[in-house]
């Protein structure tokens, strides 16, 4: 199925970006383009192939530790980044209403 | 004694060590030439007062003759995709414009605990997502040998540092040849790792599955010294590699070495671009070693798996930056969902759309079988390759990229762009360690390189076939503009 401007419209959504008319037409145009390229997989046969799950065989193995508690980032520091805040949380638009 | 910066990172530190140079001359020296040459525009944020108290610090400990670190008093700057503790880490976005690192990356953290004067942050494209550095959201950066041409990217700032000497060591990432490319483009040596060898704690994420830190230097002696440093275990990043830490000794000949050369894969060549390639094969020939053709024609599927896996990677990587917890957050956005759109809207660059988006797509219900797995198949294929490639080489040779450093805004059909990467996204598919050496210039008297990849967890190899061939070959140099 082709890329048209409808599945950009619920890539939009999906991808939770809004753009401009203008970066629209010109995202539009590039993947198309792209995509265009990306089908040359098809030629590739890969049947009874694996996915690759990592990339480095043989060093795969389980990364186990103690699920300790530690302070390694501070409430203050961390809301020094926040965008917006209340009472020492992080402040959002109401999600319910009513 | 000569400029300081006609040293290699490794001779200015042995200079140091020996008493013959003071910590704090090397920060001023190198702090006013990143000053006087702000025309080649490589850093976001540069930290002179950070760097001055850690060199004054540092001459004191020598003075009491106290033990200092591996990297002591080399200039350090580093990419601005990686934490540095208290300071902004922009990652090329206006989406993190304010934001400050609440921890240090941990590569960062062993330059700093090994002494390194950490000079400032140099930019890249947005979210490490271009070959060019043309989509920095701040302003794009210049390649020191000819500022109308670009420095290669995304570690472009970088790689301009150091090829002005304005540091003589910088970290980059490499994703899909952002190390490699930059470093060949701009004339300078540059260093991906094996997957997982240097911890990715700390560093913005982009394609988790390909990114490696990774080092910028004037000679590969420098990159050695600095993986003696980075490559270490760590345990806030699981993928790190948990072997012991490795010594880089570099011999000077390539005796009885098997270099694979994959012909046909590299046919189209630009003929400028196959005579410097082909050149470096009878250096390295002449230092000992044989070649034998492999195969590995699949690569030239590399361009498509690459771009569908990363940018599904990339899209799950930033959907965290949802205008929340961090980052910019629109000031129009009046309930929860138009706070994740508008804010994604003025906090990204054309670029990061558009990759969020194909990332989105080949992942989307209908798609991720054409796409997506279809695609982590192909890489299992070429893992395979390259796994039978190695069983009859120790290491095989790919130019850096298909032409030398283009002008600036000469490149604007995106798959033209993705090109630019066909030689260096191989080694991210397969989590090889790879090396980009300068190997000569072309006819417009701009850098080229060549690659030395090796098999996985091949590292000190691969450096040390490295320094034998820059030994032999000699292509480094400084841009004339930047000598004095």
């Amino acid at each position: 199925m082709e890329f048209d401007r409808k599945s950009l419209e619920h890539l939009k959504k999906l991808c939770r970006i809004e753009c401009s008319e203008e970066e629209e037409a010109d995202i539009l145009t590039s993947l198309q383009k792209v995509l265009g390229h990306m089908g040359q997989l098809k030629e590739v046969n890969t049947e009874g192939v694996p996915s690759c799950n990592h990339v480095l065989r043989g060093m795969l193995r389980n990364q186990m530790r103690d699920d300790e508690v530690k302070n390694l980032l501070p409430r203050d520091k961390f809301l020094g980044n926040a965008p917006d805040q209340i009472g020492g949380m992080v402040r959002v638009p109401p999600v319910l209403k009513g | 004694m000569k400029n300081l910066h006609h040293f290699s990172a490794t001779e200015l530190r042995d200079a140091f060590l020996k008493g013959k140079v003071k910590a704090v001359e090397i920060a001023r020296h190198f702090l006013d030439r990143i000053e006087r040459h702000g025309d080649v525009k490589a850093f976001l944020s540069t930290f002179g007062e950070r760097a001055l108290q850690k060199a004054e610090a540092l001459d004191r400990k020598r003075e009491k003759k106290l033990p200092v670190g591996k990297l002591a008093a080399i200039p350090v700057a580093l990419k601005d995709n990686m934490h540095l503790s208290g300071e902004i880490t922009t990652c090329g976005s206006q989406f993190l414009k304010n934001y400050r690192a609440p921890f240090d990356a941990t590569a960062v953290r062993l330059i700093e605990e090994h002494d390194g004067l950490i000079l400032g942050k140099t930019n890249l494209d947005e979210f490490a997502m271009g070959s060019s550095t043309e989509n920095s959201s701040f302003f794009p950066t210049h390649n020191p040998w000819d500022l109308k041409c670009v420095p290669g990217g995304s570690s472009g700032g970088s790689a301009a540092a150091v090829a002005a000497r304005l540091c003589l060591l910088a970290t980059g990432s490499d994703t899909g040849g952002s190390i490699r490319q930059p470093a060949g483009l701009c004339g300078v040596v540059g260093y991906k790792p094996t997957y997982g060898r240097v911890s990715r704690y700390g560093l913005v994420a982009f394609g988790s599955s390909w990114d490696q830190i990774g080092p910028l230097a004037p000679t590969v002696a420098d990159a050695a010294l600095a993986m003696e440093v980075m490559g270490r275990h760590c345990e806030h990043d699981a993928t790190s590699l948990d072997l012991p830490p490795e010594s880089y000794s570099l011999p000077k000949d390539l005796k009885e070495v098997k270099i694979g050369i994959p012909r046909k894969f590299l046919e189209s060549l630009q003929p400028e671009i196959s005579k410097n390639y082909f050149a470096a094969i009878e250096t390295m020939k002449s230092l000992g070693a044989k070649t034998i053709d492999v195969d590995l024609d699949i690569l030239k599927h590399s361009i498509a798996t690459y771009y569908i896996l990363a940018t599904a990677e990339a899209s799950t990587n930033l959907a965290r930056f949802d205008g929340i917890r961090y980052g910019i957050r629109s000031a129009k956005a009046k309930t929860l969902d138009q706070v994740y759109e508008y804010s994604r809207q003025i906090g990204f660059g054309r670029e990061v759309k558009k990759r969020i988006m194909l990332g989105t797509y080949v992942l989307s219900a209908g798609y991720q079988d054409a796409f997506y797995k279809k695609a982590q198949k192909v890489r299992t294929l070429m893992i395979d390759a390259f796994e039978k490639a190695f069983s009859d080489c120790d290491a095989i040779i790919f130019p850096v990229a298909p032409t030398g450093a283009f002008e600036s805004g000469t490149i604007t059909d995106p798959v033209a762009m993705y090109l630019q990467d066909c030689f260096t996204i191989p080694a991210n598919i397969a989590g090889l360690p790879a090396v980009s050496v300068p190997s000569g210039f072309d006819s417009r008297r701009m850098p080229l390189g060549i690659q030395i990849y090796g098999p996985q967890l091949c590292d000190v190899s691969v450096l040390q076939y490295a320094h034998a061939y820059e030994q032999a070959s000699r292509h480094a140099r400084i841009p004339p503009r930047y000598e004095a």
